[in-house]
C-alpha cells in the first residue's frame, strides 16, 4: 500500500515536474517539457541544478499544502526551475551550492505562491518575477558565502562534456555548431537556447522542432520577435550594447510570443503588438540594465515580465475589447486558444447577454428595426417595431380601416425575460387608423426591470389590456398585456426596446435577442445573440420538453456506453471548481465540457484522447438546439484544434491569426419535426463537413436518438466505417 | 357590330320598385377563371363536369388559420381531417404546410401513412377500430382516441399482449349550449362519464393518457361554444393534473369550424353570419390561457379542422344540359352534374357563377342535376342571369366533403384537377371509367352468358 502510493507519488512528480520544463515556453505538453528537460542537460550543470530546483520545489510547494492540482501544472515550480539553471550555469557545484539550492527553490516557491495570488486578482501573470527575485538575493547574498563561488565553466563548458559525456555526442554538437549557417539563424536559434541558459546551435534545433510540434504561432512570434529586436537594435546603431543571446532569447522573442499570441488571441494586431512591444521590451534591457549594474547583477527577464505586465494591465483598462482580446481562458496554447475562441464567440455571449426572448407569440416581422427611417433616431434609435402580416404581405385584413382589422391587435404581448414591472402607463385611448397621438407619444407601456441597468419597455398596448401591475415579478414569456393602437402609432404594432434607465423615454441601447428564427422563404434559419433586422420575419424557439430533459445531465448522472469493437465506457458527469460541468470517462480519461442553457446544449471543450466513445458523442451532439420545431438547421464549427496535425493543418495554423481556410463544420437538425407533443421517441441527424479553400466535403453523419426523456443511442457514420453505441442512463 | 347573344325569353314578376338611374342589374359576375386559368380551357382539356382545387387557396386558407392560433398561444398544431378531402394531393399540400393526420378509419389510417405521415403523427379517431387497425396504430405510437369503453378495454388487453403503452386521448362530449348536442360520439363530460374514463386509463396503468378530444359540432357559428368546450376539457385536464397526477399533453378541440357557404334556410348571408377564424381563435386561446397552467405546462392545442380549410379552394366547373319549364311556368335549368357530384347541396345554398358574358336580365329557377331521380335538384330556387345550352357555370366553395362524400350513382366521377401555385394545371384524380368501377366485380359462371 504505502510503496503504491509512493509510486503513485513519483508519478505525480514527473507530471509536475516536466510541466515545469515546458511551462518556460508557456506549454502544459509534457512531451514539449520533456524535450526542454534534455535540451537543459546539454550543459550538465545547467541541467542538473534546473532538474534538482524543479524536483526540490514540486516537494516543497506540495508538503507547503497548496492545491495539489494547481503543483501539478508547474505553476509553482517554474521560477525554481529557472533558478535552478541558472544556478547550475553560474556556480560551482560545491557543498555550499548543494545547500544553497534548495533554500533558494523553497524561497522562489513561496515568492512565486505569494505574486500569483496578489497578481492573479488583477488577472494579470507571475511570468519569472520570482525567479529574478530570488536569483538576485542569491547572486547578493553568495558574495559573502566563501563556499559558493562562481564558475569558469560556463566558457569552457565543452571542456566539461568531455570529462562528463561521451566524446561522440560532443563531436555531434561541435559538429552542429561549426556548421556553415547564416549568422541570423545562428543567432536565432543560440537566442531561443539562451532561455535555457545555453548558446548552443544544437540546443536551439532542438527546441525549434519542439516549438513547431507545441505551436506553429508561437515558432512564428518567436522569429518575428528576434527579426525584430535585429532591425531595430541596427537602426538605431546601438552598437550591441545590451545585446546578448540572453536577453535577445528572454527579453525579446518570449515578449513577441507572450503578447503576440498567448496572453492576446493571436490576430493581425496581436502581431503588430508584439513588433512594437521588442522595442520597448529593448529600451527597458538598457535603462534598467544601468540601474541593476550598480548592485551588479543582470536585468534577467526584467523587462519582458514588465512589458507584458503593463500591457496586459493596460489592455484590461479598456471599456470594450475591440478586435484586440485578451484571452478569455488559457488553453496554454496560441492555436487552442485562438480556435476555441472564434468557435465559442457566440457561446461567451452567453455569460455576457441577459437572455432575452421574442416579446410575443407567432411569426412576425419587424417593420423598423434599429435606426429605422421612420421614428428610431437620435436617442431613440435601438428599438424595434414589430407587426404581422399575411400571405399578401398585408398587416391587416379588408377594409383595414379600424383597429381590429389588423392582425397585431390585441395579440398577447410577452415578457422578455423574468423581472419586476417598474412602469405602467395604462389611461391612454387607442388611435384611429391614421391617427398620431404626439401628445402621449408611448401611449400605453410596460417597463421591466431584468437586472442592474437592464430594462425592457414594450409600448402601443392596448388600454387595460394589462394583466400584472406595477410593482409584480414576471416570468419570461408570461403575457403581459395585448397590443393595441396607442400613442405614437398610426397602425397597431408592437414598439420595443432596451434601455439603461427605468423611465419611460429612457435612452435605448442596443442589446440583441438570445434565440430566434428567421423565415427567409421556406427557410428557417437559427439566429443567436443577433438583433433582427428589418423586414424579418421572426419567431421565439419553442422548446421540446424531451430533448430539454435528456439534455439536463445533472452533476452525478452516470450513462454507460456500448458499442461493438469499442471497450465499454462509463461517463460521469461532474462539475468543476469554475463550475463547468462535463463528462469524464473513466475509462478512457477523457473528458468534454459542455453547457445546457435552457434552450440549446453544447459542448465547450474535448479533452483527451480521440479514439473513444466519448469524442464521438461530442462530435454528434456538439450543439442541440432543444427544440424539434420546424426543421431548424443548426449550423457551428468546430474548434479546429481538436483534430490531428498534418501538413495542411500546419499551415492552417502558422496562417491562422490572418486567415482561415480549414472548417470543420458541424450541423444538425432534429428528425422528427412536431410542434412539442411527440411519441416516445426523438432523433436528430448531425453531419460533420470539412471545408478547404470553400470545398466542401462531407466526413460524417451521426443520429442520436433520445427514447422516454433520456440518451437512448447515437450512431456515427463515416465513409469507412460504422459505429453504433448503446447509451444506457 | 358584334352578334348579339341570344337568350331564351323570361318571364320576370313585375316588381314596381322605385326608379333609378342604373336600370335593374343582377349581382352576378362572370367568373371566367380560377387563379389565372381560363374556365373554357379546363373544360377544353378535363372534361365537363371537373372539380377544380386552387392550392395558392388552401395554403393561403392554411396560414392563416394557423397564424390566428399561433399568434395567441404558444403550442399549436394542426391535424389535417381525412375525411374531408383525402384526395393525396390535397392532403400533401397539408402535410406540406405541417399538418398532421387526422383519421377516422383504418382506410384513412392507411392512407395517411402511405402519404407518408409519420405514426406519431396521425390522430386515430372514431367509433370503428378494428382490433388489427389499433395494433398498427399502437405499433405506430399514433395518438388513439377512445370512444367508448368497450374501445378502452380493448386497448389496455392489447397493451399487455403488445407490452406496449399506447398513447391514448378519450372523445368527450359535452353541452355547449349547441342543438344538436353531439353525444354519440365519445364519453359525456356532464354526467361524469368522461371522468370515469379516465380514472380507468389512469388506473390501469396500461395506457398513457396523453389528451383530450372532443368535437362539439359542425359548422358552429357561435365562438362561445368552443370557449365552454374549452373551459370544460380544461377542468378535467386540470383535475387530471392534480388528483391523477397525470399532465395532459394536448387539448384537441375537434374541427367544426364554419366555412363561408350559405346555409340552407339561413336568414342572413354566411359572410355576415360566420365569425372569423379570429374570433374563433381569439375565443379558443383566450380560454385556454385561463385553465390556469403554468407556461411551461400548457397543453399542445390541436385542431382538427377541415371544411373551414378547403372549402373555399374548391370548384366545380359545369355546363347546362338543357332549359326547360316546369308545369307552374317555373324556368329549370338541367346540369351535368347533381347531388351524385355535389354531395353538399343538400345543406348548403351554394353560390354559382356563370362562366360566360350574360345580359342583365335574371330569372328565378330550379337548377336540376343529371340524375333520374328526382332528389337530384342542385338548387331549388335561384335568381340566375339566363343560360343556354353548352354554357359554364362555376360552383364555388365545394372542397370540403364533395370529394369523399360523391357517389358513384348513374354518372360515373370526374376528373379532379389542381391549379398549382405557378398556375400550371395538374390531373390529380382521373375520371373514374367503366372498367374501373366494374373491376371489383365477379361474375358467377353461369351468369357469364345472356341471352336476349
Amino acid at each position: 500500500m504505502r510503496y503504491k502510493s509512493f509510486i503513485s507519488f513519483l508519478v505525480y512528480l514527473a507530471h509536475a515536474v516536466l510541466n515545469s520544463y515546458a511551462m518556460l515556453f508557456f506549454s502544459n505538453q509534457k512531451l514539449f517539457g520533456a524535450l526542454i528537460l534534455i535540451v537543459s542537460f546539454f550543459n550538465p550543470f545547467t541541467g542538473i541544478g534546473g532538474l534538482s530546483a524543479t524536483i526540490i520545489a514540486v516537494i516543497a510547494a506540495y508538503g507547503i499544502g497548496f492545491s495539489s492540482d494547481q503543483v501539478k501544472t508547474g505553476f509553482y515550480t517554474y521560477s525554481a526551475l529557472l533558478l535552478g539553471l541558472g544556478m547550475g550555469t553560474f556556480y560551482e557545484l560545491s557543498m555550499g551550492y548543494w545547500l544553497l539550492l534548495p533554500l533558494a527553490s523553497l524561497v522562489a516557491v513561496l515568492v512565486s505562491a505569494a505574486l500569483i495570488a496578489k497578481l492573479g486578482k488583477q488577472n494579470l501573470p507571475a511570468l519569472s518575477l520570482s525567479f529574478i527575485l530570488t536569483f538576485w538575493l542569491v547572486i547578493l547574498a553568495s558574495k559573502e558565502f566563501t563556499a559558493v563561488g562562481l564558475t569558469q565553466r560556463n566558457i569552457y563548458w565543452l571542456n566539461e562534456m568531455y570529462a562528463t559525456g561521451g566524446s561522440k555526442l560532443i563531436q555531434l554538437i561541435q559538429q552542429i555548431d561549426s556548421l556553415d549557417i547564416p549568422d541570423a539563424v545562428a543567432g536565432f536559434l543560440r537566442s531561443l537556447s539562451a532561455i535555457l541558459f545555453q548558446s548552443n546551435i544544437a540546443a536551439g534545433i532542438l527546441l525549434v522542432i519542439g516549438l513547431l510540434i507545441y505551436s506553429r504561432i508561437a515558432l512564428l512570434l518567436s522569429i518575428l520577435g528576434y527579426a525584430t529586436a535585429m532591425i531595430f537594435i541596427s537602426l538605431m546603431g546601438a552598437g550591441g550594447v545590451g545585446i546578448n543571446y540572453y536577453n535577445v532569447g528572454t527579453n525579446f522573442m518570449l515578449v513577441a510570443i507572450a503578447l503576440g499570441g498567448f496572453y492576446i488571441i493571436p490576430s493581425t494586431r496581436s502581431f503588430l503588438w508584439a513588433i512594437i512591444t521588442v522595442p520597448i521590451s529593448y529600451l527597458l534591457v538598457l535603462g534598467l540594465s544601468k540601474i541593476t549594474y550598480t548592485w551588479g547583477l543582470p536585468v534577467f527577464s526584467l523587462p519582458f515580465c514588465i512589458t507584458v505586465i503593463l500591457f496586459l494591465y493596460c489592455l484590461q483598462l479598456r471599456k470594450t475589447p475591440g478586435k484586440l482580446v485578451l484571452t478569455p481562458v488559457q488553453y496554454y496554447s496560441p492555436e487552442i486558444n485562438l480556435y476555441t475562441y472564434i468557435n465559442e464567440k457566440e457561446r461567451w455571449m452567453n455569460t455576457v447577454y441577459h437572455q432575452l426572448a421574442l416579446p410575443f407569440m407567432g411569426e412576425w416581422m419587424v417593420s423598423q428595426g434599429y435606426d429605422g427611417d421612420l421614428t428610431h433616431k437620435g436617442d431613440w434609435a435601438k428599438a424595434l417595431d414589430f407587426v404581422i402580416l399575411d400571405n399578401e404581405m398585408k398587416t391587416y385584413r379588408f377594409p383595414g380601416n379600424l383597429p381590429e382589422h389588423f392582425y397585431c391587435y390585441n395579440k398577447p404581448v410577452l415578457a422578455p425575460a423574468d423581472g419586476t414591472v417598474v412602469e405602467i402607463i395604462d389611461f391612454i385611448e387607442d388611435n384611429e387608423i391614421g391617427g398620431n397621438n404626439t401628445q402621449q407619444n408611448w401611449g400605453n407601456t410596460i417597463v421591466i426591470k431584468h437586472a442592474e441597468g437592464l430594462y425592457t419597455k414594450l409600448s402601443h398596448l392596448k388600454k387595460h389590456s394589462f394583466k400584472v401591475a406595477k410593482g409584480a415579478f414576471v416570468k419570461k414569456g408570461e403575457i403581459i398585456a395585448h397590443v393595441g393602437n396607442s400613442g405614437r402609432s398610426p397602425e397597431p404594432h408592437l414598439h420595443f426596446q432596451v434601455q439603461a434607465n427605468p423611465y419611460v423615454g429612457s435612452k435605448t441601447i442596443s442589446y440583441p435577442f438570445a434565440y430566434f428564427t428567421v423565415r427567409d422563404n421556406s427557410n428557417i434559419l437559427l439566429n443567436n445573440f443577433k438583433i433582427p433586422k428589418e423586414g424579418s420575419f421572426i419567431s421565439n424557439i419553442i422548446g421540446n420538453d424531451q430533448l430539454q430533459q435528456a439534455f439536463n445531465f445533472q452533476p452525478g448522472l452516470l450513462v454507460k456506453v456500448n458499442a461493438k469493437d469499442f471497450q465499454e465506457e462509463e461517463w460521469e458527469v461532474f462539475t468543476s471548481v469554475y463550475n463547468e460541468t462535463y463528462f469524464y470517462c473513466k475509462q478512457t480519461k477523457a473528458a468534454a465540457y459542455f453547457k445546457h442553457n435552457g434552450n440549446a446544449f453544447y459542448f465547450t471543450h474535448f479533452m483527451g484522447e480521440k479514439d473513444n466513445l466519448l469524442f464521438y458523442f461530442y462530435e454528434a451532439a456538439y450543439k442541440v438546439l432543444l427544440s424539434s420545431e420546424n426543421k431548424i438547421n443548426v449550423k457551428d464549427n468546430f474548434p479546429l484544434s481538436v483534430y490531428s496535425l498534418n501538413a495542411v493543418k500546419w499551415l492552417q495554423d502558422l496562417l491562422s491569426p490572418f486567415y482561415i481556410f480549414i472548417n470543420m463544420q458541424f450541423q444538425s437538425e432534429v428528425k422528427k419535426d412536431s410542434n412539442t407533443l411527440t411519441g416516445n421517441s426523438i432523433s436528430f441527424t448531425s453531419k460533420k463537413l470539412l471545408n478547404l479553400f470553400g470545398k466542401e466535403k462531407h466526413l460524417s453523419t451521426a443520429h442520436v436518438k433520445i427514447e422516454n426523456n433520456r440518451l437512448h443511442s447515437f450512431t456515427v457514420q463515416t465513409n469507412n466505417k460504422t459505429i453504433a453505441a448503446i447509451c444506457t442512463v | 357590330m358584334q352578334k348579339l347573344r341570344y337568350e331564351s325569353p323570361s318571364i320576370q314578376k313585375m316588381n314596381a320598385g322605385l326608379m333609378n338611374k342604373f336600370g335593374t342589374r343582377t349581382e352576378y359576375e362572370a367568373v371566367k377563371q380560377i387563379d389565372g386559368v381560363s374556365v373554357k380551357s379546363m373544360i377544353e382539356k378535363y372534361g365537363s363536369p371537373v372539380f377544380v382545387i386552387s392550392e395558392k387557396t388552401i395554403r393561403r386558407t392554411y396560414r392563416n388559420a394557423v397564424r390566428a392560433f399561433t399568434t395567441r398561444y404558444p403550442k399549436v398544431q394542426f391535424a389535417w381531417s381525412y375525411k374531408t378531402n383525402y384526395i393525396n394531393a390535397v392532403c400533401n399540400i397539408f402535410h406540406q404546410e405541417g399538418s398532421w393526420g387526422e383519421v377516422v378509419s383504418g382506410f384513412e389510417y392507411r392512407k395517411a401513412l402511405g402519404n407518408g405521415v409519420p405514426g406519431d403523427k396521425i390522430i386515430f379517431n372514431g367509433p370503428e377500430k378494428t382490433e388489427a387497425e389499433l395494433i398498427l396504430a399502437i405499433n405506430n405510437d399514433s395518438l388513439i382516441h377512445i370512444d367508448h369503453f368497450e374501445e378502452l378495454y380493448q386497448l389496455i388487453d392489447l397493451a399487455d399482449t403488445l407490452n406496449k403503452k399506447p398513447r391514448v386521448a378519450i372523445r368527450v362530449n359535452m353541452d355547449t349550449g349547441i342543438y344538436p348536442m353531439w353525444d354519440r360520439f365519445g364519453f359525456n363530460y356532464e354526467n361524469g362519464q368522461a371522468w370515469q374514463a379516465m380514472n380507468k386509463i389512469v388506473a390501469s396503468g396500461k395506457l398513457q393518457l396523453t389528451g383530450l378530444h372532443c368535437h362539439i359540432g359542425t359548422f358552429m357559428l357561435s365562438t362561445e361554444a368552443y370557449a365552454i368546450a374549452v373551459r370544460k376539457l380544461g377542468d378535467l385536464a386540470w383535475n387530471a393534473k392534480t388528483q391523477l397526477n397525470t399532465l395532459i399533453k394536448y387539448l384537441d378541440m375537434g374541427g367544426g369550424l364554419p366555412s363561408a357557404n350559405n346555409l340552407r334556410g339561413a336568414y342572413m348571408p354566411a359572410a355576415d353570419m360566420i365569425p372569423s377564424i379570429d374570433e374563433f381563435a381569439e375565443a379558443i386561446t383566450g380560454a385556454l390561457l385561463n385553465i390556469g397552467f403554468a407556461n411551461s405546462e400548457l397543453p399542445l392545442l390541436i385542431l382538427e379542422s377541415g371544411r373551414a380549410l378547403i372549402d373555399d379552394a374548391g370548384y366545380l366547373l359545369g355546363t347546362v344540359i338543357a332549359n326547360k319549364r316546369l308545369s307552374d311556368g317555373r324556368k329549370a335549368t338541367i346540369m351535368d352534374f347533381g347531388v351524385n357530384l355535389l354531395f353538399t347541396a343538400f345543406w348548403y345554398e351554394h353560390k354559382m357563377s356563370p362562366a360566360q358574358d350574360f345580359t342583365h336580365h335574371t330569372e328565378d329557377m330550379v337548377l336540376y342535376g343529371p340524375l333520374c331521380m328526382n332528389i337530384d335538384v342542385v338548387r331549388s330556387s335561384i335568381n340566375m342571369p339566363l343560360l343556354n345550352r353548352g354554357d359554364h357555370v362555376v360552383v364555388h366553395k365545394v372542397g370540403a366533403y364533395n370529394m369523399t362524400q360523391w357517389m358513384q350513382f348513374i354518372q360515373m366521377r370526374p376528373n379532379v384537377v389542381l391549379i398549382d401555385e405557378q398556375g400550371n394545371t395538374h390531373l390529380i384524380r382521373e375520371a373514374e371509367t367503366l372498367e374501373y368501377i366494374e373491376q371489383m366485380e365477379k361474375m358467377p359462371a353461369h351468369l357469364k352468358t345472356i341471352e336476349l
